[in-house]
């Protein structure tokens, strides 16, 4: 039977995780946007805030569902206890103030999530997986440690605020390098390309802690550059490789999805796709975008994972076929994507005139607006008013959500610096815009199955670790 | 030195006999693992079969640790067995020597570059739907898809062009194959097939459907796997054939091993209870006969499942039931009414006629709101789809959505119950096709066009299927005013494998649609005239029901409406009260197999279960079956079976030639068989033939499952379908006994004629006991060999518990 602590702590650490919800709830309702310090060690801002929201919820979700989920499993107190650290772990480094001892939070947010990844001990692929993803947080770790070594060597401050207030309106080489590092950390923690490595191969995790995985920990790559945005944005050269790295592994995640047979790791290149879209945010210079996707985007990919289980349905092979496109759908289309944009634009303050970097989230939502309004335009098993109807009906309330959770961020970001600081824009951001353009065209009219070696390139480099592939049933002798 | 073809598919079909086929979880079928073993004793074959597929073959020492402790295994019968083979050291102190002698498993991550490429080709080219950009060429077959894609793998060996890879599959075999003699060619085969049995099992059963709609697209056979892998194999330098010769263990199959023997001894101490627990009850019963008329009969799925709530049924009233398989030998197609076809009749079986669902006349307006309701669901998903995988729309999608979702995981973690209750409201506001659809029992010629199959039966069929059910339940007089056909169906959200929770007698489906199509025929005033002639005479104001059974939540819904049932309202109105009753009663029984989060509540915590996304115990399913007695009600109507025992209705007096008999130890005998192996190896070895755990599941290509990141694809029933924890085992893994109550002549004579059923018995896959009425109810056995004993023969001590 399982030991008395293996009963005691699931339901213990469950009730203290929405119990420390229902404080950060409470505490934001009366404090919200307030800062607070504790010496050089914390400092409570919007960032904490909004995090510790989310991430307190998210992880209460994760908490209840694995009371039914993992029931009976080995070592209980051992997966509810590293998911409970966990949580405290990401709020203390929300919090921290000191460099120290935000690189040591950081370095042991790494180290219990690769735990959690290798939670079943005697599955030798799963110990691979979680070895993999362990080196690739020390080395995200040490990039950090750097990154913080030299920040606080540069202004003599060993405080993230004060070095921020140091380094901000007085660029110089040094605070350039720390950039750089900065953004390299978070791209293995985002698990950007070519960090994806890590995440493609955790699916030896227990389905609870990959729902906590995508829609929690990656984001503290997202956290890393909301909090140190005054350093990256004090370089235009960093932002533009912000942009540079959002963009590819936004591109490349969603390629990769196309190919994927299963669920799960269908799941992590969307979530490698999702986090290069909230980098893309923060190079973009809006940072409040980003925190704002982050969370959507926590709660859209813990849903799906925790519904793993729902994708077994009957199919068919189907023809694939490019409908012609219609003139009347093509204008109703066009016409919503830009009434889409406008609103969207309205709604969240970003510039369509004169262009700059919003405007590129700008044609993102668009594009989102025109694909939908296709769909439903196409469906010509309704009939065409409700249909016609049905399109402002979807469009209103989603930008409309959205805005609100948006606003409701930034006003809680409000006095972080460099919230939100539109670019101008670059031959580079052009380029971006234009080769998402351009990919959306050809995935539409299947250009892209006329070349076996893109799909057989795409299937290989997204394939997990040769050593966490349980080729041989018999080793799996997990239980 | 050309291969000749024939030749070739022989050496392959021989060697995928190994093999067992594994079925997609969508239609989940409970077969064997071992199945390509059966004609070899079972501790032989169990012993092959772990040099093959390193599976264990006799349950876990912890597990006989927990039967021990329980007082499951009777030390005398343990004792004796032991020392017969000279053992005498105390229970206790052989626990501690097998766990002792238990080998750990390997923990170092074996990489296998010739097995992993070909999963990765494999999941690429079986996908049914997961992916949107699927593997080019599929439609030319694997070996032809493959071919196509190798210039480009740098994960393989190189390859310039696909020229340079032999043109056909018979050019692929002679490559390879010349190099050695064709008396090698099946050992070569049988290597490479076991190295990825799941992924083989189900090509070897997808090769097999002759219109499985996949598989007429994208053609696979295990010829193709065999092409691409010693293709691969070769020139990636791999061994082709395997090191030497089969060696047999040195004197493996004459040297008793210890688990063999305790495993015995507690399969005897289950059957002795029980065999004793029905001879009591034969004593008891012999004189009383049912002759009054009940209220009402109730026939159920012989899923061990329906006995336990039989029981409390009959409790309530007036009732009686009977046992019969849950596709009611009706062996049909079931196109629902959304248009998808399934096949609803056991594995075994082939389906002869296509049922449809169609709106009944009456019911067209609610078949058209329903259908609006549909077309916007189908829009919503479609939609939602589309936006997921689009490579631009993605990014606004998920902050669109994302608030709703979030939502969304709120209700379904923390509100499961008032989930439950919300989709009762919503079904009760927009009734399904199960309230307004009938199906075409009768026949429709003009829809045969649509597929291979003829819609709806001729007027033959129906009193076939009709009469074969009586005759086979034993059961030509004394017909109450209702009758009810109860099919069975699980209730379980995000459960890939809720497939085999449902009826194993539909395939894997819910039974009701098979029910309704009986129940309508035993309706049909023509075929109650035919039955008549025949000596079956069900009174005119009998009414048949159809039904289904919510194994999950054990609730029965009748598919009537009592008020427009003539006469029988009241009847039916009762009835209802009651199963109600005995669903209350079944649920408390059934929660305290389970860790319930509300034990005093049982209904409620059974709903919840059937509603919880995070569920991953819903049921047990059919988890404990031990047992399938042949025999009337009578016989078993006053003993408790713990929901373990297969109950077929069966009346040796009705029969006296044997056919009935002889169908039903053809038919559901050994598709209990399969079922019970299927448990038995899962739960003995979950990883080599079970699937692992859910927690760590991944579906892939939506037709099964991986472990973690993928690999070969995994087979038979999850750990939480058989374990309470990782640890503690729920179903007990004892092979199936069945008992006939029969004259012994007639069940020897059918095994005369049944090969395969004797090879059965004598291989020890099961046992076999026959009560016979014509020697007082005598039990006798059936031994290995041929030879019936009479039971006392190994009676022993009273069972006592042991400590």
């Amino acid at each position: 039977m399982p030991s008395r602590a293996d009963t005691r702590v699931p339901p213990l650490c469950t009730w203290g995780m929405w119990g420390l919800f229902v404080l950060v709830l409470l505490g934001v309702g009366v404090w919200g946007g307030g800062e607070w310090t504790a010496g050089s060690l914390l400092r409570v801002d919007g960032l904490t805030q909004v995090m510790a929201l989310v991430t307190t919820f998210v992880s209460g979700i994760v908490h209840s569902f694995s009371r039914r989920y993992m029931a009976g499993a080995h070592r209980l107190r051992g997966f509810y206890g590293r998911l409970f650290g966990l949580t405290l772990i990401v709020l203390g480094l929300t919090a921290a103030n000191h460099l120290a001892l935000f690189v040591g939070l950081w370095a042991a947010m790494g180290w219990v999530l690769a735990d959690l990844i290798g939670h079943v001990r005697h599955w030798p692929q799963a110990q691979a997986a979680a070895q993999r993803a362990r080196y690739a947080f020390l080395g995200g770790s040490v990039l950090l440690a750097g990154a913080a070594a030299l920040l606080a060597w540069q202004t003599g401050t060993s405080t993230i605020s004060g070095s921020l207030g140091a380094v901000e309106g007085r660029p110089g080489p040094i605070a350039g390098v720390a950039g750089g590092l900065l953004v390299l950390t978070a791209m293995v923690q985002s698990a950007l390309v070519p960090f994806q490595g890590w995440l493609l191969s955790s699916m030896t995790a227990p389905t609870p802690v990959s729902a906590f995985m995508h829609a929690g920990l990656v984001n503290a790559g997202g956290v890393l550059i909301a909090r140190f945005a005054p350093v990256l944005f004090a370089e235009p050269a960093v932002m533009l490789v912000l942009v540079a790295a959002g963009g590819i592994s936004a591109l490349l995640g969603q390629a990769w999805m196309l190919v994927q047979t299963n669920v799960k790791r269908q799941l992590g290149c969307s979530t490698v796709a999702q986090m290069g879209f909230m980098v893309l945010q923060g190079g973009l210079g809006f940072v409040a975008a980003a925190v704002t996707h982050l969370i959507l985007h926590g709660f859209y990919k813990a849903y799906l994972f925790l519904a793993a289980g729902s994708v077994v349905e009957p199919t068919r092979p189907s023809k694939r076929t490019t409908p012609r496109p219609g003139l009347l759908s093509g204008l109703v289309s066009l016409g919503a994507a830009a009434a889409g944009g406008l609103l969207f634009a309205t709604l969240t303050g970003k510039s369509i005139l004169p262009l700059n970097s919003g405007t590129l989230l700008v044609l993102f939502v668009g594009l989102a607006v025109l694909h939908a309004t296709r769909a439903v335009v196409r469906r010509s098993a309704l009939s065409a008013t409700p249909r016609l109807w049905a399109v402002p009906a979807l469009l209103l309330p989603t930008i409309g959500l959205y805005a609100t959770v948006y606003n409701g961020v930034k006003g809680l970001l409000g006095p972080l610096p460099a919230a939100s600081a539109p670019t101008e824009l670059t031959a580079l951001h052009w380029t971006i815009a234009g080769i998402f353009l351009l990919a959306y065209v050809a995935l539409e009219r299947g250009w892209h199955r006329a070349s076996t070696r893109l799909y057989v390139t795409l299937l290989n480099t997204s394939q997990p670790l040769p050593r966490t592939v349980l080729t041989q049933r018999d080793q799996y002798h997990a239980h | 030195m050309p291969i000749k073809r024939s030749v070739l598919r022989a050496r392959i079909e021989n060697a995928g006999e190994v093999i067992g086929s594994l079925w997609p979880l969508r239609t989940f079928n409970a077969a064997n693992p071992l199945a390509g073993f059966e004609d070899q004793p079972f501790d032989q074959a169990v012993d092959r079969a772990r040099k093959l597929f390193g599976g264990r073959p006799y349950p876990r020492p912890a597990t006989f640790r927990q039967a021990w402790e329980n007082g499951e295994i009777n030390p005398a019968l343990l004792t004796r067995r032991l020392e017969a083979h000279g053992i005498t050291d105390p229970p206790a102190a052989l626990l501690g020597r097998m766990a002792a002698d238990d080998p750990p498993g390997d923990t170092s991550p074996a990489d296998e570059p010739l097995d992993r490429l070909m999963t990765k080709w494999l999941a690429a080219f079986l996908d049914q739907g997961q992916a949107d950009w699927p593997m080019p060429n599929r439609e030319e077959g694997f070996y032809a898809a493959w071919r196509s894609v190798a210039p480009y793998d740098h994960d393989g060996p190189p390859v310039d062009s696909p020229s340079d890879l032999p043109p056909t599959l018979l050019d692929a075999f002679e490559n390879v194959l010349t190099a050695y003699p064709e008396g090698q060619w099946e050992s070569i085969f049988v290597q490479h097939l076991a190295a990825l049995p799941g992924w083989v099992g189900f090509i070897k059963w997808r090769a097999q459907q002759d219109d499985h709609p996949w598989q007429a697209a994208y053609p696979i056979s295990l010829a193709d796997y065999l092409a691409v892998r010693l293709t691969l194999a070769k020139r990636m330098d791999r061994a082709i054939a395997p090191d030497d010769a089969e060696e047999l263990p040195a004197n493996g199959t004459t040297r008793p091993r210890l688990p063999a023997l305790w495993l015995r001894a507690w399969e005897e101490s289950y059957r002795r209870r029980l065999l004793d627990d029905l001879s009591a009850a034969a004593d008891a019963s012999g004189a009383d006969e049912d002759d009054e008329r009940p209220a009402a009969q109730m026939v159920f799925c012989i899923d061990v499942r329906s006995e336990v709530l039989r029981r409390h049924l009959e409790a309530t009233g007036p009732y009686q039931t009977f046992g019969y398989a849950g596709f009611f030998g009706v062996p049909m197609q079931h196109e629902r009414y959304d248009g998808v076809r399934v096949k609803s009749c056991p594995p075994i079986v082939n389906p002869r006629h296509r049922i449809a669902e169609r709106p009944a006349p009456d019911r067209e307006t609610q078949a058209a709101t329903y259908d609006g309701w549909r077309r916007w669901g189908e829009a919503g998903r479609s939609l939602v789809k589309t936006l997921k995988h689009n490579v631009a729309a993605a990014f606004g999608f998920v902050e669109g959505s994302g608030g709703v979702f979030g939502a969304a995981l709120a209700a379904r973690t923390l509100l499961p119950s008032a989930l439950f209750r919300a989709t009762d409201v919503a079904d009760a506001r927009v009734p399904g096709p199960d309230h307004f659809c009938a199906p075409t029992v009768d026949r429709v010629p003009e829809a045969d066009a649509e597929g291979p199959l003829p819609v709806g039966l001729s007027p033959e069929a129906k009193v076939t299927y009709a009469e074969a059910a009586f005759r086979l339940m034993g059961w030509t007089d004394t017909f109450a005013p209702v009758v009810v056909f109860t099919g069975h169906g699980c209730q379980t959200p995000n459960n890939p494998y809720k497939a085999s929770l449902d009826c194993g007698a539909c395939a894997g489906n819910p039974g009701g649609p098979n029910a309704r199509v009986l129940a309508a025929i035993c309706n049909d005033p023509d075929v109650r005239e035919a039955l008549r002639e025949r000596g079956i005479d069900i009174p005119d104001d009998t009414t048949f029901v159809a039904g289904q059974h919510n194994t999950t939540t054990d609730e029965v819904t009748l598919f009537v409406d009592p008020d427009e049932v003539e006469g029988a309202s009241d009847t039916i109105r009762r009835l209802q009260a009651d199963l109600e009753t005995a669903q209350a009663e079944t649920a408390a029984e059934r929660v305290e197999h389970f860790r319930a989060d509300r034990p005093d509540a049982p209904v409620d915590e059974v709903q919840r279960r059937a509603a919880d996304w995070a569920e991953t115990r819903p049921e047990w399913g059919l988890a404990g079956n031990a047992a399938f007695i042949v025999a009337p009600r009578r016989l078993t109507r006053d003993l408790n079976l713990n929901g373990r025992c297969f109950l077929h209705a069966y009346d040796w007096r009705t029969d006296a030639d044997g056919t009935a008999l002889e169908n039903i130890m053809t038919g559901p005998m050994v598709v209990g068989e399969w079922i019970n192996t299927q448990y038995y190896f899962s739960t003995v070895d979950n990883a080599a033939y079970g699937s692992g755990s859910k927690v760590t599941q991944n579906v892939e290509g939506k037709v099964g499952v991986v472990q973690g990141n993928g690999g070969d694809l995994m087979s038979g029933l999850p750990l939480q379908s058989l374990r309470t924890d990782d640890v503690h085992v729920q179903h007990r893994p004892l092979r199936l006994l069945t008992l006939i109550q029969a004259p012994m002549g007639r069940v020897d004579a059918i095994l005369e004629r049944q090969n395969t059923l004797a090879q059965l018995l004598d291989n020890e896959w099961m046992a076999l006991a026959v009560m016979d009425p014509e020697q007082d109810n005598t039990i006798l056995r059936y031994r290995p060999g041929g030879e019936w004993t009479p039971d006392a023969a190994e009676s022993a001590a009273p069972a006592s518990a042991a400590g």
